[in-house]
């Protein structure tokens, strides 16, 4: 037998090889169970059952098992809700609890699951197959499920569910009013009404005083100033504040205080949020032209307002916040008096004659002439006497008008 | 015969030396493949709307990432780039507004500017007031486009902080 | 046994033994193995310990190659473009089978090796092991040189590394890393663009990343490995066993045989008469098979199992789509680099009206200048030879104590930079909390 020099090591070196080969072992019993503890499977595997019980077993034999998605390629969206939610499109589980519940058959007919997919209309991570990480909120993913309990979450009014209607709108955007999203219906009237676009260009047409706002529901959340909010730090909730009661958030700001109930400032908030520049096709917006049109009435009005006697109120852009009654100026969002009166109101207001306000003018009228409606000295003059031109007019018109009345006794008109 | 030598010797270092040249330009001109010529980036001269579409006060363009500030006829722009490493800064409203001297012109600053990178705070004006920021804001140049009096921004062509655009 | 004994090289069996009985059969199997050639035939016993080296540059190398294992999956998975890069990448996360394991065991990995090359650098400076000793032909501070490119070589491919993912994470990340090379005077705003292929990071920089992620730079890497490996024969092993023949009780060895397995492989004919303790003295010296492979396959496997372990209970972090529009609230680079980062923050220097960028100043000069010194210090090294593999020798107290500073003055600026900078790098100690930041709906 030829030399063997002793192994130094012999005692303490095979155990530890041993031990590591053991560990090798654990290490990979442990990867597999952590790939095979999904809730999905758990989920499929109940469903299976209940598909069973209902209607047989052959009929279980047909869902499917494994990892599923939709693939909606014109969205650019992989949704994988359908490997636990897989009841989605089957007929008799629509009062079954989530995720074995059918979907309502209704908004599928317009918009079919296979081109729409889950996430454009719910919200929600649809890359991911667990409930948390779908579902969120949870971190890095901004859009969590517009669900019932964020809602609830958000002290919603009436119906917790409101918040879905955010994503009907991001296609759309330009229908004067979409079927079943009542809170955006309601704050697009808000819109009209209240005359949002005196101040904020939305969809390409408005006023500059405020900040444009056709893409503000994609400025993000590090954008906004929190540190008056309080509750939910989030761009959600930063609107929602804000439009009840702009100064509290933004103390420097020119926005009046509309007074929105809570109801009306959630709607607006889901609205504004709504205006992304999301990816969607052209063909998923309804609504031609693709921009917010004017109804034909409204063109008519604007057009018969140009070229009537109050046209200089209208070509000078007075008449977005003020109406000339007497010469026939109405002002759809009537935001400021009506300027029929300015020489009157001008001396019981402010105690100013009209030249000297208009000439050092102070609140609104101060930010409003010095940076969105900039007229030289000469066209100042010309605005007094075309406002002077109104209040005679004016007078006439009362004057002929009381003694009308007088003849038929009729309601006397208020001014 | 030793000129003959010579001769070979020459010309076989010339044909040695010849052929390392060769070589070595044949690897540099494979590098310079990767440097391009051009730019997938986005022009720098950037139609930002027309003039009355700015509201008075600042006007954040996160496309170009420039502050387009409006003073009744006047505009500035300020680059929203930090100087350090080239985060995105943040504009913070000031509650009361300043108006200041700079560079012998009368500035109305309406906000100041925080870096979430490494905490640069910057004054209204873009100057560098803390943090490791090592210098102001870029101002950018101004213009109005000749064909539709749009507003437009050179992002190539930095300006001193008295730099107006005054619209006539 | 019927073959030829005598020759050189040629085994008497078909093949060769794993548990050798005989100092022959061990000697062969390392001659007639391809990967076993690697090693010599017999190594120094204490070369072996485990408090010695720590076995840390046997890790990193296992680190390096089940980089390379787990990288074969997902350079087939990972799509390199702007469109689809972070969807591929929330697939391997959540629907490709292993997909989240894989991706953790490649994360982990590459993370534990820039940790653990750097302490095998720490403990080749604390143990001079960059010195020469008595041998010829030594150039034990080349391959020092080797590791300092090795460790850069590391951190880079990481780096390029951490932006494939393209999250908010990678991002700003490399958007902070390369601004921080664009600083460098002249050359700077260049170099950037052609790493970046433009001015912005874009499909270019993907791309450009991606290659020298997967080929440049793991080719470049693995050829310093192999020539590294090779360096550590040709300087005679370890160093701590040149500190070895340096022992007074020096005995005359006789000429001897005419085949040897030394230290250096095979050699044949009359090898000189040594008056020194000899290496292959029985007490001093064991069989690479099995003392050196037993220990190897335990560190190896070690390796292994603790890195697929942690990547079961560890989860990959995948942040926001990149967004170039957004800078998210601290916008931190990877962890190796903070303690750069905290220095870029501190160091922005004013001198009257003149500032000179932080960017320079801790981005550039100040680790250039660690780099450099790094990479000269064994020829400003004046300790004597028997200082050579020795932890703590007597003679390298004042360099070592330096040293030990500075590593943990980086140590301490990667805490602070990883753990107690909040938004707007402000300071939070950890029991402290963040204030909240704000998110959409």
């Amino acid at each position: 037998m030829e030399q063997r020099t002793n192994s130094p090591y012999p005692k303490i070196d095979r155990p530890i090889l041993a031990a590591i080969g053991l560990l090798l072992v654990v290490s990979t019993v442990l990867f597999a169970w952590s790939d095979r503890r999904h809730d999905w499977r758990y989920y499929q595997f109940e469903f299976k059952k209940r598909v069973a019980e209902k209607y047989g077993a052959e009929k279980a034999h047909t869902v499917p098992v494994g990892l599923d998605q939709i693939w909606a390629g014109d969205l650019r969206r992989a949704d994988r809700c359908v490997v636990c939610h897989q009841a989605t499109l089957w007929k008799g589980f629509e009062t079954a609890e989530h995720p074995y519940r059918t979907h309502p058959p209704e908004p599928l007919k317009a918009h079919p699951i296979q081109k729409f997919g889950c996430t454009a209309c719910h919200g929600g991570q649809g890359f991911a197959v667990d409930a948390d990480k779908a579902h969120g909120p949870t971190p890095f993913w901004e859009e969590p499920v517009l669900s019932g309990s964020l809602g609830e979450a958000y002290s919603l009014a009436e119906n917790k569910k409101a918040l879905m209607q955010m994503n009907c709108n991001v296609c759309h955007r330009y229908d004067r009013e979409t079927k079943g999203a009542e809170a955006i219906n309601r704050a697009k009237n808000l819109v009209l009404e209240k005359g949002c676009r005196a101040c904020h260009v939305i969809n390409g047409r408005g006023g500059t005083i405020g900040p444009d706002l056709t893409f503000v529901g994609d400025k993000a959340a590090e954008q906004y100033d929190m540190t008056r909010l309080s509750g939910q730090k989030t761009s959600f909730a930063w609107h929602v504040a804000h439009l009840k009661d702009p100064k509290a958030l933004v103390p420097e700001t020119v926005m009046p205080n509309f007074s929105f109930g809570t109801k009306d400032s959630q709607a607006l908030a889901m609205l504004v949020m709504s205006w992304r520049k999301a990816p969607v096709p052209a063909d998923f917006r309804p609504g031609t032209p693709r921009t917010d049109p004017q109804t034909p009435e409204e063109v008519i009005e604007e057009q018969k307002m140009k070229t009537g006697p109050g046209a200089w109120f209208v070509k000078t852009g007075c008449f977005v916040c003020h109406s000339v009654s007497s010469l026939g100026v109405k002002s759809a969002a009537q935001i400021g008096p009506d300027l029929a009166l300015a020489v009157e109101d001008t001396q019981s207001r402010f105690g100013r004659t009209v030249d000297d306000f208009f000439m050092n003018p102070t609140g609104t009228m101060a930010v409003v002439l010095s940076r969105q409606i900039i007229l030289s000295p000469e066209e100042k003059k010309v605005a007094i006497e075309k406002l002077r031109e109104a209040f005679r007019e004016h007078q006439k018109q009362k004057a002929s008008q009381a003694s009308a009345t007088s003849a038929t006794s009729a309601n006397a008109p208020k001014h | 015969m030793v000129e003959t030598k010579d001769r070979r010797d020459f010309v076989l270092k010339l044909g040695i030396g010849a052929g390392i040249t060769a070589l070595g330009a044949q690897a540099v001109a494979s590098l310079r493949s990767l440097v391009p010529n051009v730019s997938y980036d986005s022009p720098t001269t950037v139609k930002v709307g027309p003039p009355n579409d700015f509201p008075d006060g600042m006007k954040f363009l996160p496309d170009e990432r420039l502050f387009v500030f409006r003073d009744g006829k006047t505009f500035h722009a300020i680059s929203a780039v930090c100087t350090h490493l080239g985060c995105t800064v943040r504009a913070e409203a000031l509650s009361q507004v300043q108006t200041q001297g700079v560079e012998g012109k009368s500035l109305r600053m309406t906000h100041r500017f925080l870096c979430p990178c490494h905490g640069s705070k910057y004054k209204g004006d873009g100057s560098n007031e803390s943090g490791p920021a090592p210098s102001p804001l870029a101002w950018y140049h101004l213009s109005l486009a000749s064909d539709d009096g749009q507003l437009v921004v050179d992002l190539a062509k930095p300006v001193g902080h008295d730099f107006r655009l005054t619209l006539a | 046994m019927s073959a030829p004994k005598s020759a050189p090289g040629v085994h008497p069996k078909p093949f060769w033994s794993f548990r050798p009985t005989s100092d022959r059969e061990a000697g062969d199997a390392v001659v007639s193995n391809f990967v076993l050639h690697w090693f010599p035939a017999k190594v120094y016993k204490p070369s072996l310990d485990w408090n010695y080296s720590f076995w840390l540059g046997t890790v990193s190398a296992a680190l390096f190659f089940l980089l390379i294992l787990s990288g074969l999956p997902l350079l087939v998975l990972y799509v390199p473009s702007v469109e689809r890069a972070y969807g591929s990448v929330k697939d391997i996360e959540y629907v490709v089978t292993f997909g989240t394991w894989i991706r953790a065991v490649h994360r982990i990995s590459a993370h534990l090796m820039v940790a653990v090359v750097f302490l095998h650098l720490v403990r080749v400076f604390l143990t001079g092991a960059y010195k020469n000793g008595v041998g010829r032909g030594q150039m034990r501070e080349w391959n020092w040189v080797m590791g300092v490119a090795m460790l850069l070589l590391t951190l880079f491919l990481s780096f390029t590394g951490y932006l494939l993912p393209w999250d908010q994470l990678a991002y700003w990340a490399v958007t902070v890393g390369t601004n921080i090379a664009s600083a460098v005077p002249l050359i700077g705003p260049k170099m950037r663009e052609l790493l970046i292929g433009g001015r912005t990071i874009e499909q270019a920089t993907l791309i450009r990343f991606y290659a020298l992620h997967i080929v440049f730079l793991p080719v470049a890497l693995g050829a310093l490995f192999v020539y590294h490996m090779w360096r550590i024969r040709k300087d005679g092993g370890l160093a701590r066993s040149d500190g070895e023949v340096l022992l007074p009780a020096a005995q005359e060895v006789p000429p001897g045989r005419t085949k040897t397995y030394s230290l250096l492989g095979v050699a044949r004919g009359t090898s000189p008469t040594i008056r020194t303790r000899s290496l292959e003295a029985p007490e001093l010296s064991v069989n690479s098979v099995t003392d050196l492979t037993r220990r190897i396959a335990i560190v190896v496997l070690g390796t292994i199992a603790v890195v697929s372990i942690l990547s079961v209970f560890i989860a990959s972090p995948l942040e926001e789509a990149a967004n170039a529009l957004v800078t998210p609230n601290p916008a931190k680079a990877p962890w190796y680099f903070l303690w750069l980062q905290e220095i870029v923050t501190d160091t922005t220097v004013r001198i009257g009206s003149f500032t000179i960028n932080g960017a320079f100043l801790g981005g550039v000069i100040l680790p250039g200048l660690l780099i450099g010194l790094l990479t000269v210090w064994p020829w400003l090294d004046r300790s004597p030879a028997s200082a050579a593999g020795a932890w703590f020798h007597g003679s390298r107290k004042k360099q070592n104590a330096v040293f030990l500073l500075l590593v943990l003055v980086v140590v301490l600026f990667t805490v602070v930079g990883t753990f107690m900078r909040g938004p707007y790098w402000h300071f939070f100690w950890p029991w402290q909390a963040w204030p909240e930041l704000p998110t959409r709906i």
